[in-house]
C-alpha cells in the first residue's frame, strides 16, 4: 500500500491538510433550519447496519476482500471508551490509462498504466451529528492514511491487508475528529441544526467488469498523423496533441448494505496550440473531442481536420486587430452560450453547505471545494427570465442523436441518478444534492460526483437550458442588431467560442501564467472569450478581434436576457469543481485540473449591458530570432 | 540528507529518474570513435544560431547551454504480496540555460536574503528524432529562458542590495570552464518486466508471513539516461548511464505506537549482477528479524558517552556531518552557517583521517558506487577531490558557482532533473591510517565506558537519513536516525537492542572526538536530497569510535498499533482465509 499522491499537488495543497484525504472531508453542512425534501427516513441507531452479502459464486476477489474486511471492522473494530463506527464505506478504483502525446507529427510520450486506489471512510456519531464535515487545524496523523494505492492483482490477501490498515486509520481519525468537533460545537452560541449525513436506501448493483481494449488501433501512429498537419502552420510556436484512453471500474461498499461495481470509460483527444501576434500578445487555441470508448474516437484524419481548423482560427486571431473596451448587447452563439452558462450556473446549483471550520484560514479553501453556492437560500424566487427553464438529467443517454457524456446510473455515493428540475419558468425550484444536507434540502437527488476518489460534491451531469420563447436564428440576429442600433452602437459584439485555458495551455507553466493574469477575476465573473467578432450594424459584416474579457458576468446578469435562441448546442466538456475554469480529461484521473465528464445543452443567448474589457496589459516581446523551419 | 529508500511512489519515481551510474568508457578514450548523434547536431546548430541573436541583444546573453536528457525507465513495484505497478516509459527533457550579464555578475546573482529558485524550468520534447521539431522546441525554450534571465538581471542591477556582504559575495556568479568534447555510445536497457513482477510479489508475500510487518514494498527500477549537452563555451557531450536497483521496505509499529521502518537496497550496473533469490530472501529474513526484535526492544534513555559506529553507519554520519558542509555554494551564501568557510588549511579532524570525493570510481572492492558519473550536470568533467588530508581541510566540492579562492568547478555540480545544479557529493570516501579490527574497537569502547564510569556504551549498526541544518537561522546541529542501536555493557552482559533514539550534537565537536577507526571500508549507496533535488550518492567509511556522542529521545507517534490483528493472522476471523 502506498499513499495516494496526485501527479500535481497544486489543486489540493493546503498548509493545514494533515492527510491526503483532508480534501475528501471538506464539504458539507452549516447552520440553518433543515427543510426536508420528503419525510426523513428514520435515523438508525449509532450502530452499523448489516452489509449486503457477496454471492458465493462471485469470482471477483475484490468484492470478497472488501466484504470480509468490512464485516470484521463492523463487528469488532472498537477502541475502549469511545464511540464505535456507525458507518463504514469502502471505495476502490481500478484504473487503466493509456496516454499518448505528439507534437508537429513527432511522438513526445506514450505510456500505459494500471493502478488501483482505495479510500476508506469511517464515521462515528450518528446521522444527525457525525465526525465528518469539520475542518480542524490539527487532526489525526496516522502513519499510512485511509487513502492509498493498492495492489493491481485483484487478489484477496493484499487488499484485505490494505483495507485493514486503512480502516484502522480512518476510525482513529474519525474518533479524533469527533472529539475536536464536539469541543468546537460547545464553543458556539448556536450550534448548526442541519444533519451531517442524509440516509439513503441501500443499492446492490454489480455490473460486468470490462477489460481495456486499445490494441485495435495504433494510437502512437494516430497521434503522429493527427498532429503532423500543424507543420503547415509555420507561425505556430508550440503544440501538444494528447490522447487519453481510460477504463475505470469503481467499487463501493457500505455498512448500509450498498454494494456496487460499475465500469466507465472515457476516450479523449485534447490539443493545445499557441503563438504570439506580431505585437507580442500571447494567443492560444484548443481542440477537444470526448467519447465514451476508444472505438468511438474519430480517426486520425478526423482529428487532424479539427486541429487544423483550430490552428486556422488561431492564425486568423494572430493577425486580427485588438478589441476595444465595450459595453452593450452581446450575442453568444450556442457553443459560447453553452460554455458560459456552464461556467456561471455550475457553482450555483449545489444545495450542500460548507463544512464547519475551526479557523477562518480555511474559508478560501472551503470555497474551492463546493462551499459557495449563489442560489442556496433562494428557492422559490426568480433567478432567470420567466421563459427559461433549467434541468439536470444524468439518466439520459443522448440528445437528438448526440451522446451525452455526463450520464450515469448511480452517483458517487451509491444513490440512483435522478432528473432534477432546477429552474421552472425562471423560478428556482430545486438544487443538486449529495448526501450532505443543506439549508434548503436534506436528501440526496443522486448528484454526488467526483474525479478519481476525491470527495463527492453535488455537480451537474447533463445540464439543459431551454426557453419557452425561443427565437429562430434570423429573428435572433435581427433582435441583436436592433438592440445595437437602439443603443447607438456602430458595431456590437458576437462571441462564437469561449476560451478553455486549461486545455489550450501547452505547458503547466503557461496555464499558471494565464490563471495568474485572471487574478481574482473568475470569482467576480470574468469570462474569457476566444473568438470575438465585431458585427457592424450598417451591413451586418463581421470582423474578428482579439484580447479582452467579459466582465462581471455572474448569475445576476442572467436574470434578464434579451432573447434566447432555439438552436441547442451539445457541449461536452470536463467539469472542474474547483477554480471556475473547465478541466481536462487528465483531470478525470487525478490531475490538478480535475475534470468530470459533463454535458451542457444550451441555445444561443442575447444579453444586454455586458461589459468587455479590451487588452490593457503589456504585450511580451516577440522572439529575437526567427523560428527555425518546421520542414 | 541521505535516504536509502523512498517510501512514497512519487518521490521514488522522481529519484529513480535521475539515478545513474557510469557505464560509458572514460570520456577521452571514447571521443574519437562514435559520430555525434543527430540530436546533438541539431542542438549544436540551434545553439550557434541562437548565440548569434542573443549575444547581440540588450542585455546580451554571454552563455547558453542546452541539455537533453533521454530517459528510459522500467519500474516494477509490489506490496503485501501483490503487484502494485509495472510501467515502462521513455521521455526526453530539454533544459535551456541562458545567462545574461557577465561571469562576475549575472542574472543568477543572489539578492539579500531572498532564497534563490532551486527548480529549473524545462520541457518535454519529442522522443522521435524529428530534428526540425526538436529545434522548434529549443528555439522556444531559449527565448523563454532569455526573457526570464533578462528580467532577473534588471532586478539585480537595480537592487540596492547588491552590496558587499562578505568576502565570498565578491566571488563571481559563474565560473568559466574549459570546453570538453566527448561522444560516448548510446546506452539502452532491455528489461523483461514479467519475471520482476513475479519477484516483487514473492518478496513482499514473504514479508507478510510475519504478523509484525504491517506494510511492505519491493521496488525494482531499471533506468537508462542518455544525456546530450552543448554550451557556448564549446562543450559538446553525449554520454549514457545505466542503473538497476531493488529496494525493500517494511513498516511496523511497536506496542507504544513508535513507527518501525527497515530498508534494504541492491544496486547494480549489469543485468547479470542482479542479486539472486537467496541473497534477496536472506535480506528479507534479516529485515523481518530486525523488525520483530525492534518491536519488542526497550526504549533507550537519553545518553551521552562513547559510541561505536559500524562502517555503514559511519559513512552516513560523515555524509551528513562533514559532506554537506563541504559543498562549495554554502560557503558564499550569507544565510548559511559556513561551518568550514574559514577553516581551509586548518585541522578539523584527527590527523589519521583523510576524506575525498571521487565520482570517477564506479566500484570499490568489487562493490558498486552509486555516486559515480563521468560529467557533472553542468558539463564539467568529474574529478577526484581531496577534501581533507591528514585531518586538514583542503578545499570544497565545487559546481560552477565559484569562491574567491576556488575559482573553478571540480565537477560536482549536480541535480535531479528539474532542479538547478549546485555542488553536491558523489562518492564520499573516508580513509584512515590508524586501522584497527572491529573486535579491537569494541574492546576500546568498553574501556572508554569503564573510564567514564558508565554502565554501557552504544553500538550503532545502521543509520537512516537525517536532517542536517546548515542554515544560519538554525542550530548548527545534525540529527540522524539510528535504526539499529545496541547497548554494549561494560560488565560483559550480552548486547541489548534498543529503539527510539536520535543522534544530536554539533558537527565540529563530534568530528574532533573520533578516537579510533576500523580497518574495513563499508559502502552506503543511497539518494541524497538537498537543494538541487535527489541525487544518487555513495558514502564509504570504516567503523569509527567516538569518545562522546549525544543521543536524544526520538519523537514518537501517538498513533497506536492497529486495533484488530492482521487479517491473515486473525485466529478469531469471522471469515477471511486466503481464497
Amino acid at each position: 500500500m502506498k499513499k495516494l499522491i496526485p501527479i500535481f499537488l497544486t489543486a489540493v495543497v493546503c498548509a493545514a491538510c494533515t492527510t491526503p484525504s483532508f480534501a475528501a472531508r471538506a464539504a458539507g453542512t452549516a447552520a440553518a433550519a433543515p427543510v426536508p425534501r420528503a419525510a426523513a427516513l428514520p435515523v438508525p441507531a449509532a450502530r452499523p447496519a448489516a452489509q449486503a452479502d457477496v454471492p458465493a459464486t462471485e469470482t471477483d476477489q475484490t468484492l470478497h476482500a472488501m466484504h470480509d474486511e468490512m464485516q470484521r471492522a463492523r463487528t469488532r473494530l472498537a477502541l475502549t471508551g469511545v464511540d464505535k463506527p456507525f458507518y463504514i464505506e469502502y471505495r476502490l478504483l481500478d484504473l487503466d490509462v493509456r496516454t499518448v502525446t505528439a507534437s508537429f507529427g513527432a511522438l513526445v510520450s506514450s505510456s500505459a498504466s494500471r493502478t488501483r486506489f482505495m479510500t476508506v471512510d469511517v464515521r462515528v456519531g450518528n446521522y444527525h451529528l457525525d465526525s465528518s464535515n469539520f475542518i480542524s487545524e490539527d487532526g489525526f496523523q496516522g502513519f499510512l492514511g485511509s487513502t492509498g494505492e493498492v495492489g493491481i492483482d485483484r487478489d484477496y490477501n493484499s487488499l484485505r491487508q490494505d483495507l485493514w490498515l486503512a480502516t484502522d486509520q480512518a476510525y482513529k481519525a474519525a474518533v479524533t475528529q469527533m472529539a475536536l468537533k464536539q469541543s468546537f460545537l460547545r464553543s458556539l452560541t448556536k450550534p448548526p441544526e442541519i444533519d451531517d449525513f442524509a440516509p439513503t436506501s441501500p443499492m446492490v448493483k454489480i455490473d460486468p467488469r470490462q477489460e481495456p481494449e486499445w490494441s485495435s488501433r495504433n494510437w502512437d501512429e494516430e497521434a503522429r498523423e493527427a498532429s503532423v498537419v500543424l507543420k503547415d502552420f509555420p507561425h505556430l510556436y508550440g503544440n501538444r496533441v494528447n490522447y487519453y484512453l481510460v477504463y475505470a471500474t469503481t467499487y463501493r461498499m457500505t455498512t448500509e448494505g450498498t454494494t456496487i461495481r460499475s465500469t466507465r470509460h472515457l476516450a479523449a483527444v485534447e490539443a493545445a496550440l499557441d503563438t504570439q501576434s506580431d505585437d507580442g500578445m500571447s494567443l492560444h487555441d484548443y481542440f477537444a473531442v470526448y467519447r465514451a470508448t476508444p472505438a468511438d474516437l474519430p480517426d486520425a484524419a478526423g482529428v487532424s481536420k479539427g486541429i487544423a481548423a483550430a490552428a486556422m482560427d488561431l492564425m486568423a486571431l494572430r493577425s486580427s486587430p485588438l478589441l476595444p473596451d465595450y459595453t452593450g448587447p452581446v450575442l453568444f452563439d450556442a457553443p459560447a452560450a453553452a460554455s458560459t452558462l456552464a461556467q456561471v450556473l455550475e457553482p450555483s446549483l449545489s444545495g450542500a453547505r460548507p463544512p464547519l471550520a475551526m479557523t477562518r484560514d480555511f474559508d478560501s479553501f472551503i470555497e474551492r471545494f463546493g462551499g459557495r453556492s449563489e442560489w442556496s437560500g433562494r428557492v422559490g424566487t426568480r433567478v432567470l427570465p420567466t421563459s427559461v427553464s433549467v434541468y439536470d438529467d444524468p439518466t439520459l443517454a443522448d440528445f437528438q442523436g448526440q451522446p451525452l457524456l455526463g450520464s450515469y446510473d448511480v452517483d458517487e455515493e451509491g444513490v440512483k441518478s435522478q432528473h432534477v428540475d432546477l429552474v421552472s419558468n425562471g423560478i428556482l425550484r430545486d438544487l443538486l444534492m449529495s448526501r450532505r444536507p443543506g439549508p434548503d434540502f436534506s436528501l440526496s437527488n443522486g448528484h454526488a460526483r467526483s474525479a478519481l476518489l476525491a470527495d463527492p460534491h453535488p455537480l451537474s451531469s447533463n445540464l439543459f437550458i431551454t426557453s419557452s420563447d425561443a427565437l429562430k436564428p434570423d429573428d435572433m440576429r435581427k433582435k441583436f442588431l436592433d438592440a445595437c442600433k437602439d443603443d447607438g452602437h456602430e458595431w456590437c459584439i458576437e462571441i462564437k467560442r469561449m476560451d478553455n485555458p486549461a486545455l489550450a495551455a501547452v505547458s503547466q507553466e503557461d496555464f499558471s501564467e494565464f490563471v495568474g493574469s485572471l487574478g481574482s477575476g473568475i470569482a467576480n465573473g470574468d469570462r474569457a472569450p476566444l473568438l470575438v467578432y465585431k458585427v457592424y450594424v450598417a451591413d451586418g459584416h463581421e470582423e474578428l478581434a482579439r484580447g479582452g474579457f467579459v466582465q462581471g458576468l455572474n448569475t445576476r446578469a442572467l436574470r434578464n436576457m434579451l432573447a434566447v435562441g432555439g438552436d441547442p448546442y451539445v457541449l461536452t466538456y470536463m467539469q472542474n469543481s474547483q477554480d471556475g475554469l473547465a478541466g481536462t480529461a487528465l483531470g478525470a484521473f487525478g490531475d490538478a485540473n480535475a475534470g468530470i465528464p459533463s454535458t451542457v445543452v444550451a441555445p444561443s443567448i442575447l444579453l444586454d449591458d455586458i461589459e468587455i474589457r479590451g487588452f490593457h496589459g503589456e504585450p511580451s516581446r516577440i522572439p529575437l530570432d526567427a523560428a527555425p523551419p518546421l520542414k | 540528507m541521505m535516504k536509502r529508500d523512498m517510501r512514497h511512489k512519487a518521490f521514488a519515481l522522481a529519484a529513480a529518474l535521475f539515478a545513474a551510474a557510469w557505464v560509458c568508457p572514460a570520456a577521452d578514450r571514447s571521443a574519437q570513435s562514435t559520430p555525434p548523434p543527430a540530436v546533438l547536431a541539431a542542438m549544436q546548430d540551434e545553439l550557434s544560431r541562437s548565440m548569434q541573436a542573443y549575444s547581440a541583444a540588450d542585455p546580451p546573453a554571454y552563455f547558453l547551454s542546452y541539455t537533453v536528457s533521454d530517459r528510459q525507465l522500467a519500474d516494477v513495484s509490489g506490496s503485501n504480496g501483490a503487484l502494485l505497478s509495472s510501467t515502462e516509459d521513455r521521455a526526453r527533457w530539454l533544459e535551456v540555460q541562458s545567462r545574461v550579464g557577465s561571469y562576475q555578475v549575472d542574472d543568477s546573482h543572489k539578492l539579500g536574503d531572498r532564497p534563490p529558485s532551486w527548480t529549473s524550468p524545462g520541457t518535454n520534447v519529442p522522443i522521435d528524432d524529428d530534428l526540425p521539431v526538436l529545434r522548434r522546441e529549443i528555439w522556444r525554450e531559449t527565448d523563454r529562458q532569455y526573457r526570464a534571465a533578462a528580467q532577473a538581471l534588471i532586478k539585480v542591477k537595480t537592487s540596492e542590495q547588491v552590496q558587499v556582504q562578505s568576502l565570498e559575495s565578491t566571488a563571481p556568479d559563474f565560473s568559466s570552464e574549459q570546453a570538453h568534447t566527448s561522444i560516448g555510445p548510446r546506452v539502452e536497457i532491455h528489461v523483461e518486466r514479467k519475471p520482476w513482477e513475479e519477484r516483487v510479489r514473492r518478496y513482499t508475500a514473504e514479508f507478510s508471513k510475519s504478523p509484525a510487518v504491517l506494510n511492505s514494498i519491493a521496488t525494482f527500477t531499471a533506468l537508462s539516461t542518455n544525456q546530450y549537452q552543448v554550451n557556448t563555451e564549446g562543450t559538446k557531450l553525449a554520454f549514457g548511464q545505466i542503473h538497476y536497483r531493488l529496494e525493500l521496505f517494511v513498516q511496523s509499529k511497536a506496542p507504544d505506537g513508535m513507527d518501525i521502518e527497515r530498508y534494504a537496497n541492491f544496486d547494480w550496473l549489469d543485468p547479470k549482477d542482479a542479486p539472486d533469490e537467496k541473497t534477496v530472501f536472506d535480506s528479507i529474513h534479516q529485515l523481518i528479524k530486525e523488525t520483530e526484535a525492534l518491536d519488542k526492544a526497550p526504549l533507550a534513555n537519553p545518553y551521552a558517552g562513547p559510541t561505536l559506529l559500524t562502517g555503514r553507519a559511519a559513512a552516513v554520519f560523515f555524509h551528513e556531518v562533514f559532506g554537506h558542509r563541504a559543498e562549495g555554494f554554502r560557503q558564499k551564501d550569507v544565510a548559511e552557517g559556513q561551518t568550514f568557510t574559514s577553516k581551509v588549511g586548518e585541522q578539523i579532524l584527527p590527523s589519521f583521517i583523510s576524506i575525498k570525493d571521487d565520482p570517477t570510481e564506479s566500484s570499490l572492492g568489487g562493490q558498486m558506487l552509486l555516486g559515480a558519473y563521468p560529467f557533472d550536470d553542468e558539463g564539467v568533467v568529474a574529478t577526484d577531490v581531496h577534501l581533507v588530508d591528514k585531518g586538514v581541510l583542503k578545499t570544497f566540492l565545487m559546481g560552477r558557482s565559484p569562491l574567491v579562492d576556488v575559482p573553478h568547478s571540480n565537477g560536482h555540480g549536480r541535480r535531479q532533473l528539474g532542479y538547478v545544479p549546485v555542488a553536491r557529493q558523489g562518492n564520499l570516501i573516508v580513509s584512515s591510517t590508524q586501522a584497527e579490527s572491529f573486535p579491537e574497537l569494541r574492546q576500546k569502547l568498553i574501556e572508554l565506558v569503564k573510564k567514564q564510569g558508565l554502565q554501557y556504551g552504544l553500538l550503532i549498526d545502521d543509520i537512516s537519513g537525517g536532517f542536517t541544518f546548515t542554515g544560519r537561522g538554525q542550530p548548527q546541529a545534525f540529527q540522524v536516525t539510528p535504526l539499529v542501536v545496541y547497548r554494549v555493557f561494560a560488565d560483559g552482559r550480552p548486547d541489548q537492542l534498543v529503539r527510539g533514539v536520535d543522534i544530536v550534537g554539533t558537527p565540529l565537536v563530534s568530528l574532533t572526538k573520533i578516537v579510533a577507526t576500523g580497518d574495513k571500508p563499508e559502502i552506503f549507496n543511497g539518494y541524497c536530497g538537498a537543494e538541487s533535488g535527489s541525487v544518487p550518492v555513495s558514502a564509504v567509511a570504516p567503523a569509527i569510535l567516538i569518545s562522546e556522542m549525544e543521543f536524544a529521545k526520538k519523537e514518537t507517534s501517538t498513533d497506536r498499533p492497529p486495533v484488530l490483528p492482521p487479517p491473515a493472522h486473525d485466529s478469531d476471523a469471522t471469515k477471511g482465509q486466503a481464497q
